[in-house]
């Protein structure tokens, strides 16, 4: 059996110190294989984005164990979750987050400049990545020069740059038309086969199906979508 | 490899300045002026210290200067049996101080009057300093055409002068000024050297009783007192007066610098024995230097603490802004917190970006500041001073002014919670 790059054991979140609280995460048992594209659905309001920052490491459990990669990431600092978010996971955001005053270029190095590794050294990666993405072209250009279909491939190349354990998409095509959303579609399922691990977070049904296993949060706990 | 990564950070840190050009000139202008108004004030200061040290240190500051002071009339007219007005310092003083007082190198008389100078048909008042050829010497009085008076001058008790070049002027004499002869009081002395233009200023002049009015003319010491005397009359509407002043001024060099305040003191003593009506005064240049400079640089705290709060109002102004670009940056800094970003780093970013604006301004402002001391000194011909002590302060000043404004806004960035961040707009 392959390792299990998410691992979350009966992972409760509430917020609110006083009854009654708000109860958003309610036992969730969650497996992510390394190498396994994994979709999870949900409507509004069913807790995906309180399970998105929890897998992110941008939150802490309220009980229940998350071992990322197998370290057990529930009882970390604050610098050591941002340790973790650097190097262990790799962000895609549904509005691509691109820093505006930065080139193509800088922006991919961005999560360099908060990593143990030496940016001089890292030149050829960031240049790998870019090239992955097929963006050389737009290397000296500002995110405002760019269509949002090339921003997102300009976020994702800025995910990959420090090899993530894991990919974490929040509704990567929530901002762009169908086709440009096929395409970074496409690019995610290209990763997923040169044996990425992502998890990608939606509320539509279509953009869940390209995943390999469907999973569906309603009211705070996981239930198989293909078993719905 | 931390450096890089440093250097990186700051370069990013002014991409962001670089993109909101108006708004970071603007916030820099606060710093600009203020590190300006510091250059300027301790420009200022620094030059009014050197002018201090340029008008004081004429006097030498191994000398103590004895002057004979005229006593405040008594209104008893009963004391007043003899008409003549006599006081001052004796040619008896003179000779005991050089005899009694340890550590002196000299001591050197100088007898002053005035009187009316004739060339010609034109008249001035003149001031007679008969000095010893030293005197001149001693308080750089160089000639600037002819020569200066000489021991041989006061030995034959010839009748030649130095003169001031205002004189000339005075008496409208505009040929070679050299063995010219001028009528004084009733005698004859020739010209025999025109001073350099290097009036005293100031203390100088008061210290060594020197009348802003009145042409300074040089005579050797001997040639007046062997052959007039000391006693004086002046004629004033319907009356005379005769005064007898045997020596207005004595000039103690000391040997030792260190003794000088001391040697000083044991002179005013033994003068104070014979002069109970106290007429005269002693001028000690070290002295008053100490004192004028202790005074200077209250001042000069002053004026740069006034200029400082300019600083201050720039370092606000860095603080507001940056305020305003965290709550801007928001989003920003939750992505980066998303990738990685330690608070640490949030705090270093935003640290950078003041540091870089205040630095700048820093610059420029000392730039700015030594273009205005530039242009003060041209219009109003005040001495100034730039140091380099006072552009690293500045300079220093201004980053410490980016840093302290920085760390409010700073914190306030690194302490936002990353999911808050993130989902600002």
């Amino acid at each position: 059996m392959k390792n299990s790059v998410v691992s979350l054991q009966g992972v409760h979140k509430y917020y609110g110190e006083l009854e009654p609280r708000l109860h958003v995460l309610k036992g969730i048992d969650l497996n992510v294989a390394e190498g396994e594209f994994v979709s999870i659905a949900g409507t509004s309001g069913s807790g995906k984005s309180t399970l998105l920052n929890l897998l992110g490491c941008l939150d802490d459990t309220s009980k229940g164990t998350y071992l990322l990669n197998g370290k057990d990431v529930s009882t970390l600092s604050d610098d050591q979750l941002s340790q973790i978010r650097n190097e262990d996971i790799g962000f895609i955001f549904q509005s691509f987050n691109l820093i505006p005053q930065l080139t193509v270029f800088e922006n991919v190095q961005v999560p360099l400049l908060y990593g143990a590794r030496s940016i001089s050294d890292c030149g050829d990666l960031c240049m790998q990545v870019i090239d992955s993405v097929g963006l050389i072209p737009r290397l000296e250009h500002r995110p405002s020069q760019l269509s949002g279909g090339e921003c997102q491939r300009v976020a994702i190349a800025r995910a990959l740059i420090n090899d993530p354990a894991l990919l974490l998409a929040d509704e990567p095509t929530g901002n762009l038309d169908t086709s440009t959303g096929d395409e970074v579609l496409a690019l995610i399922e290209d990763l997923h086969r040169q044996g990425r691990s992502v998890v990608m977070i939606t509320h539509d049904p279509d953009v869940a199906s390209r995943a390999e296993r469907r999973l569906l949060l309603t009211d705070g706990v996981i239930v198989d979508a293909e078993a719905a | 490899m931390i450096s890089t990564k440093h250097l990186e950070l700051v370069r990013l840190g002014l991409r962001s300045l670089l993109g909101y050009p108006m708004r970071t000139v603007l916030t820099m202008l606060g710093v600009v002026f203020g590190v300006g108004s510091v250059i300027a004030m301790l420009a200022l200061g620094a030059g009014a210290e050197r002018e201090l040290l340029r008008e004081i240190g004429r006097l030498g500051i191994q000398n103590i200067i004895i002057n004979s002071v005229k006593p405040e009339e008594s209104t008893d007219s009963s004391s007043r049996a003899n008409w003549i007005n006599s006081y001052g310092i004796t040619f008896k003083d003179h000779r005991r101080i050089v005899a009694t007082v340890p550590g002196i190198k000299r001591a050197l008389p100088v007898h002053v009057s005035k009187r009316t100078v004739w060339s010609g048909s034109k008249r001035v008042e003149g001031t007679l300093y008969a000095v010893m050829p030293e005197h001149l010497e001693m308080f750089q009085l160089n000639t600037s055409v002819g020569r200066n008076l000489s021991h041989l001058d006061d030995e034959k008790l010839a009748r030649v002068c130095v003169i001031r070049s205002g004189l000339l002027k005075e008496l409208s004499i505009f040929e070679d000024p050299v063995g010219l002869p001028l009528n004084i009081g009733n005698e004859t002395f020739h010209v025999v050297g025109v001073l350099e233009d290097d009036a005293f200023l100031g203390y100088a002049r008061k210290a060594l009783s020197v009348d802003a009015k009145s042409s300074e003319i040089y005579v050797p010491y001997n040639s007046i007192l062997k052959r007039h005397g000391t006693r004086s009359i002046t004629r004033r509407s319907g009356s005379q007066e005769a005064t007898d002043v045997e020596l207005n001024q004595v000039v103690v060099s000391v040997e030792d610098l260190d003794q000088v305040l001391i040697t000083a003191r044991v002179i005013d003593s033994l003068l104070d024995r014979s002069h109970p009506e106290k007429d005269y005064e002693l001028v000690v240049p070290l002295e008053v230097l100490a004192q004028r400079q202790k005074t200077q640089k209250v001042f000069n705290l002053a004026l740069v603490a006034i200029a400082s709060i300019s600083l201050l109002v720039g370092g606000i102004g860095i603080a507001n802004i940056m305020l305003a670009t965290v709550t801007e940056r928001t989003k920003e800094i939750g992505v980066r917190r998303a990738l990685g970003a330690r608070r640490h780093h949030i705090m270093a970013q935003f640290l950078t970006e003041t540091t870089t604006i205040s630095t700048i301004g820093g610059t420029v402002g000392v730039l700015v500041g030594i273009g205005l001391v530039q242009v003060l000194t041209l219009f109003t011909g005040w001495t100034s001073v730039i140091t380099l002590f006072s552009v690293l302060l500045s300079l220093s000043i201004s980053m410490a002014v980016g840093i302290i404004s920085g760390i409010y806004p700073a914190r306030r960035a690194a302490g936002l919670d990353p999911i808050t961040a993130l989902r600002h707009e």
